[in-house]
């Protein structure tokens, strides 16, 4: 009965093979064989290129480094973001001009974003550090020195991507119903009180569902590195897809970066699913209710 | 347990603009059951959210037990309020939710538990203490509510904003009872703002008929029955709502044509007149009938029926017992009970 209904799948189905099964499957049978510049081809190197990536420290660095700086990008995204939307989500002047301010950054184009970072925090020729200097603060080594690196590129990150949390989360605090906050008015509780009881609780799933987003994005982190340091100095901002674009587009090596794709997927897919886990039981309670 | 009383009291939204509420003057004794009536837009919520401090009103002042309270924060109010939707604090379990009112003033948690506590019993919510909040029923929810202004111990009045409107029939009935006994056990005012005429007749000592922003008529369910100031109330009131037909001077009498219906005529004269009865004061007769009229519909409703009576000069409806053997097309005479009628002019009563 219903036999036709698989004609209707057929499409979303050949997409989803063409799109998905396909360069996967593909991917975990490249990264058995030791295709790489000098004998490029499928050829059968067993598990040769996992005993390679075990050993390599650079790429655990690599991954070590990427959650680190997705960790506290993406959280001071979520407080920055929070804030700028609890600033603009009351009935405050000139309300629309702000919401728009805010959400400048995230429609520049990433890449041309970096290249104008990184004019900004040239040592010598950028308009940072005279203005620090002028501060009294003095210069800083931003692209030259592996912490200040570090900071750069999270500072870059920010500010390209709290736009979106602010956008989502202000959204979330406009769909909010208002008769709570009246109840906690009536209850007599105070400002603090209402943002912790009431704002804070209610804006949980939300909360959750922007910061997954961006957790996602994140752990993809690429073009800013690219563009800002190219993983220096050394290999102090190297993240781990720029780590494989080196050893698959530059060296290449697709057998061994197939290999770091695939264990970077799997250890991706784990952890986001254990972060969302931790999140929703964290910040989400009465959910489905 | 205050007497609340409002002073020249009205409110626009706008400076300048069309009043939400026109200026009334109105004291609600302690303890007293009030209802707020009238059709949605009319002003009565706006009244509420002015006596919370949710709004400040452009004019005039609320007095509670004759001190000013205008100016002062809702929180200061001692004031609960149910509203239309449940509100509850999702992220806390329901005796959390209870005590919420004291957490803001700072109680010690001793009080906090024993207040909570005992508020919880009143209102059958012991056994859910611990429960998370979210996880009860809607009515249950509006229990919350009610007991989070009831947990503190000098809770002024009670505000509830159509608190009935989301629950099921069932446990309406229920938390109507609950709210009265509340009020009678506590002694606490109590306001319902509703559009529900019989919520507000069985709630309610004193109903407030409110229509466009301005009170019609304010007095004892009663008193609205018998004696309605408006064809407002008098449609507004009552199921089915009261008969007006459009009566002319006559000699002595103000009457409506073709019909006995008829009034002594008043000292002045301008003015377009309508004659009004309750549908519940009229008796079918089969002779001598005041009235009559082809029957164009029936209801039926339990004991009784509704019948619709076609006249030349308007339809009429009444309330007869159940399985008089009338159908649609028959003719049907009815006479009405003494002092049954009453007399409009323009829309208000004047006899």
């Amino acid at each position: 009965m219903y036999r036709q209904k698989y004609i209707f799948l057929l499409p979303g189905l050949l997409v989803l093979i063409a799109v998905i099964l396909f360069p996967l499957i593909f991917t975990i049978r490249v990264s058995f064989s030791s295709w790489d510049v000098y004998n490029p081809g499928l050829n059968d190197a067993g598990g040769a290129m996992y005993a390679r990536m075990w050993e390599d420290a650079r790429y655990w660095q690599a991954l070590w480094r990427l959650s680190l700086l997705s960790v506290a990008t993406v959280l001071i995204q979520y407080l920055l973001g929070f804030a700028l939307a609890l600033l603009v989500w009351r009935d405050i002047a000139a309300r629309r001009f702000f919401r728009v301010l805010f959400l400048v950054p995230m429609m520049t184009t990433p890449v041309v974003m970096s290249v104008i970072w990184r004019t900004i925090f040239h040592e010598s020729l950028g308009p940072l550090n005279p203005i620090l200097e002028g501060l009294g603060i003095g210069a800083q080594p931003w692209l030259s020195h592996p912490g200040f690196a570090f900071v750069a590129v999270i500072i870059v990150e920010v500010w390209q991507w709290t736009p979106f949390m602010f956008l989502l989360l202000l959204a979330g605090l406009l769909s909010l119903p208002s008769e709570p906050f009246l109840a906690a008015k009536i209850d007599g509780a105070g400002p603090i009180r209402t943002f912790l009881s009431v704002t804070f609780p209610m804006m949980g799933a939300i909360s959750v569902g922007a910061i997954l987003i961006r957790a996602i994005e994140a752990s993809k982190i690429m073009e800013t590195v690219y563009v800002l340091t190219s993983g220096g100095p050394g290999t102090s901002t190297e993240t781990v897809s720029y780590y494989i674009y080196i050893r698959g587009m530059r060296d290449f090596q697709i057998g061994y970066s197939a290999a770091l794709s695939l264990t970077y997927l799997i250890i991706m897919a784990v952890a986001l699913t254990l972060i969302a886990k931790a999140l929703m039981r964290l910040m989400v309670r009465g959910a489905g209710a | 347990m205050v007497e609340i009383r409002l002073e020249q009291l009205a409110h626009a939204y706008r400076r300048g603009g069309a009043y939400a509420l026109r200026p009334l003057d109105m004291t609600w004794r302690s303890g007293g059951t009030y209802a707020l009536l009238g059709p949605s837009g009319c002003g009565k919520s706006t009244m509420l959210n002015i006596i919370s401090g949710l709004i400040q009103p452009s004019e005039g002042r609320v007095l509670f037990d004759g001190r000013d309270v205008t100016a002062l924060e809702t929180g200061r109010r001692k004031i609960a309020q149910v509203f239309q939707v449940p509100v509850i604090y999702r992220s806390m379990t329901v005796g959390q939710n209870l005590g919420f009112p004291l957490v803001c003033q700072r109680l010690p948690a001793q009080t906090r538990r024993k207040r909570v506590e005992q508020i919880a019993e009143r209102l059958g919510l012991g056994p859910m203490l611990h429960r998370p909040a979210h996880s009860l029923t809607a009515d249950q929810k509006q229990l919350v509510s009610l007991g989070r202004g009831l947990v503190r111990d000098d809770v002024a009045a009670i505000l509830l904003d159509e608190p009935l409107t989301v629950i099921d029939p069932q446990q309406k009935f229920d938390l109507r009872r609950i709210l009265k006994e509340i009020n009678a056990e506590f002694g606490v005012t109590m306001v319902l703002v509703t559009h529900d005429q019989t919520e507000a007749m069985t709630f309610a000592e004193e109903v407030v008929v409110m229509n466009m922003g301005e009170v019609v008529q304010s007095g004892s369910p009663r008193a609205l029955f018998e004696r309605p100031a408006t064809r407002h109330v008098g449609s507004f009131i009552g199921a089915p709502a009261m008969n007006f037909l459009p009566a002319d001077p006559m000699g002595p009498q103000v009457a409506v044509a073709g019909t006995g219906l008829a009034m002594p005529r008043p000292d002045a004269t301008e003015g377009r007149f309508c004659l009004g009865f309750r549908p519940e004061h009229a008796r079918l007769v089969r002779e001598g009938a005041t009235m009559s009229g082809i029957v164009t519909r029936i209801w039926f409703e339990g004991l009784d029926e509704i019948l619709a009576l076609d006249h030349p000069s308007g339809e009429v409806r009444l309330r007869a017992p159940a399985g008089i053997g009338l159908k649609p097309g028959d003719q049907a005479g009815f006479v009405l009970e003494d002092g049954a009628l009453r007399l409009y002019r323009d829309d208000r009563l004047i006899a």
